[in-house]
């Protein structure tokens, strides 16, 4: 009986026992069976994250060419170093060493990597180190797992600061960049390490330029070395670009308008920036850009740093800006080309008819820039003279708005065209426009200010080009053009620019002809360009320009085309604060024109003490040059 | 022990042992990276093997043995393991924090694993006497301080987990010991009740597991990355599991501890879910071959014996499974037969050898 019981009880007890393990074994087994069958592909995408890692490849941008096939913009390899993310902290030796191996900060790699949102892909943390950090850090590979070097393209500006408004730069994508273009298109090739084209060309045919990056996916271990490589899609580089500058007239036009900086500036010009273009008249294609101050571009391809971004950014003269196409001055005396050309176009005038310049106009006590008066002048001596009183009796004669209406004729007034972000379309003074700005009535003395090219005329240096390419060529009105030929990956041609023909000047051939004889005059002898082109072996035809600046100093212009008879070429300069046009931006033009006809750069240079320091020695420099030049036209 | 015999003797426990440690000295190959520079063993699989060897002849030559004779000397046995623990605490040597081992010559014993299998011995011979007459707290008061002390010192190591362990085997005992079921309910109460202030008497690392437990997010490259990169790897192996030796989290060390604590983690991983449940399934049968024993056995102290170890099996592979797959905290509690560690797998196979011993002389007892 008490045995019984005792069976009974004992019975229950392991019944419990049995049933609490089998329970335990339940709990586990469908847990297991949740884990593996149930969330197996879950758990499976997250351990091919773990382990598998697409490193990005970056590939080579496209080349931009000049017109002769020389480089402008290229690649070249760098070394870069990156580190692989674990989805565990920065271990803090491995830290500590690499910043001392490649002289960083410890915080400063940590913030990149804290900053790193788009998982697990390589963090890149210094870009184009050299030879002997490579070499450190390669002899401490086994301190350092999970830091990788590769080799990448890095873009390249040979010429460094040359035309680097034009060219623009590049820089990595950015984070915020990269979740936006993520938003807009999901199937974007843009990646994290990407480098796209952030101004300029570069900017503009960031498209054809970038290429396809490329990727290889590692697998690698929990420290985040990698152990194998498990494919690879290979880069395709970026298409090539043919411009049609000269980098031979390009590097002329930098050095011309850096050496003239330099003098005014050691001459006490507050001069600061310039603006050059040259343009070939005869299809609008451009030669040479320069926008001064520039920037360096490869600061940027490198990683710019802190300080240098402040320098720039804080620079008053705006490196940034491309002050040939967003420049906008008045346009001063070469605007008496248009008010010329209406006046004797609309027989305002006679070629031959004296106007007398007392100093001073007669209706409103309107002056010569330098108080002088020349007396008695028909229209070629008042051009050559840049002589303000003939003019403004001629805007008299005209009215404002025939002035607006040949402004127009010429392209003033609205965007050239060019293929560039950032073109400014300028002004045409005009009642109108006074109105609608200032809502105020015109005056005489208004029209006067327009037709020597000042009031609220506004032009920037490419539209002056485009104005003066029409004078040289006869009347075509061409776009101008920076890009000659987009190619495809393989080199062949994707797409060709050339000459595009917008317009004809209504203005008949005798009428320009006295225009381009006024011109010639400027840089002959008693020209106001005379002394910058004495003896200058081939016919130029220009004109200066004084534009008055109400913050500050005057501009100075000078814009010119050579050779007279045949122009092949078109230079339009202008010196911010530079002063009187002939002796700012006049020499600039000089010596680019001088490198475009190969004129010995002995005679140049020594010309360029004649006129911006003293007159002396300019006999003997004269006679020197009596025997090797063409006779200069009177 | 008779070799004529054979037939009597429990294949089940016999083969199931095996089974496991074949897995285990797998596994550990596979956790060391066995296959990665040519075909290498590494020590940690040699040691398991050798160790294994000489575990097996002790069991045979436990065969020979009599286990009523460990109730003479209980006693004995309950003294050395006191001093056992209490020498951890003064010349023991430390690792992550806790102090739980003992060097000797080449290896490194943990003196708390054999403690488990002392304590059960120690345990039966008490509760024997007892057997049916725990009906009050006054009786339940000498069983507790004798089992309290050992456990107080392992706690204080500290071995949160051994000591856990030491507890359910404990109840595991008491309970079939017939205690009043009275008493159980009173206290299964107050224990519940007391649980809030167990936190105070815990480490920082502890409670932080705990609270990693509860949400490994909270600390998910710490202590939260051990729970996070087993889940990965048990949930990746799917059904038919990656393939021995081609693991990507263990092969790449993304799961840490994976030849001991995690053990379980790279068999999930390399043979899925089939793999996982056969070990499983063998350690089910196991346990419940020392159930079963327990139950036919017409002597206490083996009945006892049985059940405690079989509580301990239990309790160690429900708390080490259930941590890998993150449904129990990380406690350091090895899995029986498979993980790493010589003091381990040589505590559980000299219990296998008991039970096997017990299993023996039942049979005769039948007959």
């Amino acid at each position: 009986m008490l045995e019984s019981l005792y069976k009974r009880k004992k019975t229950s007890r392991f019944d419990v026992l049995f049933y609490i393990v089998t329970g335990i074994f339940i709990i586990l087994g469908l847990r297991l069976f949740a884990m593996q069958v149930l969330e197996g592909g879950y758990y499976q995408s997250k351990a091919e994250g773990n382990r598998l890692r697409m490193v990005p490849m970056t590939a080579a941008r496209g080349i931009m060419y000049d017109r002769n096939g020389q480089i402008l913009v290229g690649s070249r390899p760098a070394y870069t170093i990156s580190i692989m993310p674990t989805g565990k902290p920065l271990d803090e030796q491995e830290l500590d060493k690499l910043a001392e191996l490649i002289h960083k900060k410890p915080e400063e790699i940590q913030k990149k990597v804290n900053d790193h949102k788009h998982g697990y892909e390589p963090i890149r943390i210094a870009t184009d180190i050299s030879m002997d950090v490579v070499t450190n850090v390669e002899e401490h590979r086994h301190e350092l797992p999970g830091v990788s070097i590769d080799v990448e393209p890095l873009r390249f500006y040979p010429y460094e600061t040359m035309a680097s408004q034009l060219f623009g730069y590049v820089g990595e994508v950015s984070e915020e960049e990269l979740d936006e273009i993520k938003d807009k298109d999901p199937s974007s090739p843009i990646n994290s390490g990407t480098i796209l084209g952030r101004a300029g060309l570069e900017k503009l045919y960031d498209a054809v330029l970038r290429g396809t990056d490329g990727g290889k996916q590692l697998e690698v271990d929990a420290t985040g070395r990698p152990v194998a490589e498990v494919d690879r899609k290979n880069t395709i580089p970026g298409s090539n670009i043919h411009l049609t500058i000269d980098v031979s007239i390009q590097k002329a036009a930098e050095e011309a308008v850096d050496k003239q900086l330099n003098q005014l500036q050691a001459q006490g010009t507050p001069a600061t920036g310039a603006a050059v273009v040259a343009l070939d008249p005869n299809t609008g294609a451009v030669l040479a850009m320069v926008s001064a101050p520039e920037f360096n571009p490869n600061w940027f391809a490198r990683g710019i740093t802190t300080k240098q971004w402040e320098q720039l950014n804080n620079d008053k003269a705006h490196p940034f800006e491309n002050k040939v196409i967003a420049g906008e001055y008045p346009p001063g005396s070469p605007f008496k080309i248009v008010t010329g050309a209406a006046a004797l176009d609309l027989k305002k005038v006679t070629p031959d008819e004296m106007i007398f310049d007392s100093g001073k106009h007669w209706l409103i006590d309107k002056r010569n820039a330098e108080g002088e008066a020349l007396g008695w002048l028909n229209f070629n001596r008042a051009l050559a003279k840049s002589d303000n009183v003939y003019f403004y009796e001629l805007g008299n004669r005209l009215g404002i708005e025939n002035i607006d209406t040949y402004a127009r004729y010429f392209g003033l007034g609205e965007k050239t065209g060019i293929n560039l972000v950032g073109e400014a379309a300028g002004n045409v003074a005009s009642p109108e426009y006074k109105k609608k700005v200032f809502d105020q009535e015109w005056y005489l003395g208004e029209t006067f200010d327009a037709a020597i090219g000042q009031s609220f005329h506004l032009v920037t240096p490419l539209q002056m080009a485009v104005l003066l390419s029409q004078v040289a060529n006869g009347g075509i009105r061409y776009e101008p053009y920076v890009v000659s030929r987009v190619d495809h990956a393989d080199g062949t041609p994707a797409e060709i620019f050339g000459p595009k023909k917008l317009g004809v000047l209504p203005i008949p051939k005798n009428v320009m002809d006295l225009i381009r004889e006024g011109l010639r005059d400027v840089t002959s002898e008693g020209g106001t360009a005379g002394e910058v082109f004495k003896g200058f072996p081939i016919a130029v035809a220009g004109k200066t320009g004084t534009a008055e600046n109400a913050h500050g100093r005057d501009h100075g212009w000078f814009v010119a085309y050579a050779p007279y008879d045949n122009p092949r070429i078109v230079v339009v300069a202008i010196v911010e604060q530079g002063g009187f046009g002939a002796g700012s931006a006049g020499p600039i033009v000089r010596d680019i024109l001088a490198a475009y006809f190969n004129v010995p750069q002995r005679d140049v240079s020594k010309q360029d003490n004649t006129t911006n320091t003293s007159k002396t020695g300019q006999g003997g420099f004269a006679r020197l040059q009596s025997n090797d030049t063409t006779p200069t036209r009177r | 022990m008779e070799l004529r015999n054979w037939r009597r003797w429990d294949w089940t426990i016999i083969l199931s042992t095996l089974l496991l440690v074949f897995f285990g000295i797998v596994a550990i190959g596979s956790a060391t990276h066995i296959n990665q520079t040519g075909f290498h063993f590494s020590t940690l699989v040699v040691k398991q093997l050798i160790f294994f060897v000489l575990n097996v002849l002790v069991v045979i030559g436990l065969q020979f043995f009599d286990y009523h004779k460990l109730k003479n000397w209980a006693n004995g046995i309950y003294i050395i393991t006191i001093l056992m623990l209490l020498a951890v605490i003064f010349v023991g040597t430390s690792a992550l924090g806790a102090q739980r081992w003992i060097q000797l010559g080449p290896i490194t014993i943990q003196p708390s694993e054999f403690s488990k299998l002392l304590m059960i011995i120690c345990m039966a011979k008490m509760l024997s006497s007892r057997y049916e007459q725990l009906n009050s707290f006054k009786s339940l008061f000498i069983p507790a301080i004798y089992v309290g002390f050992p456990i107080l010192l392992v706690f204080m190591q500290p071995d949160l987990g051994t000591s856990l362990v030491y507890i359910a085997i404990f109840i595991g005992m008491v309970f079939v010991s017939g205690i009043h079921m009275r008493l159980v309910r009173i206290m299964g109460t107050v224990g519940t009740l007391l649980m809030p202030f167990a936190w105070f008497i815990l480490k920082d690392y502890q409670k932080q597991r705990i609270l990693v437990f509860i949400n490994p997010d909270i600390d998910p490259f710490g202590s939260g990355y051990h729970i996070i990169q087993s889940k990965i790897a048990i949930g990746s192996g799917t059904i038919l599991g990656k393939g021995l030796f081609n693991g990507t989290q263990s092969q790449l060390n993304f799961l840490p501890e994976n030849h001991t604590d995690f053990i379980f983690s790279v068999i999930g991983e390399e043979l899925g879910f089939i793999g996982c449940s056969i070990v499983l399934m063998l350690l089910f049968l196991l346990i419940y071959r020392s159930i079963s024993v327990a139950y036919t056995c017409n002597d206490k102290f083996g009945m006892l014996l049985a059940v405690g170890i079989g509580s301990m099996l239990a309790f160690e592979v429900l708390v080490n499974v259930g941590m890998t797959m993150g449904i129990m905290p990380v406690t350091g509690i090895p899995l029986p037969f498979i993980s790493y560690g010589v003091s381990a797998l040589t505590t559980n196979m000299i219990s296998i050898g008991i039970l096997l011993n017990i299993s023996n002389q039942r049979t005769k007892y039948m007959f």
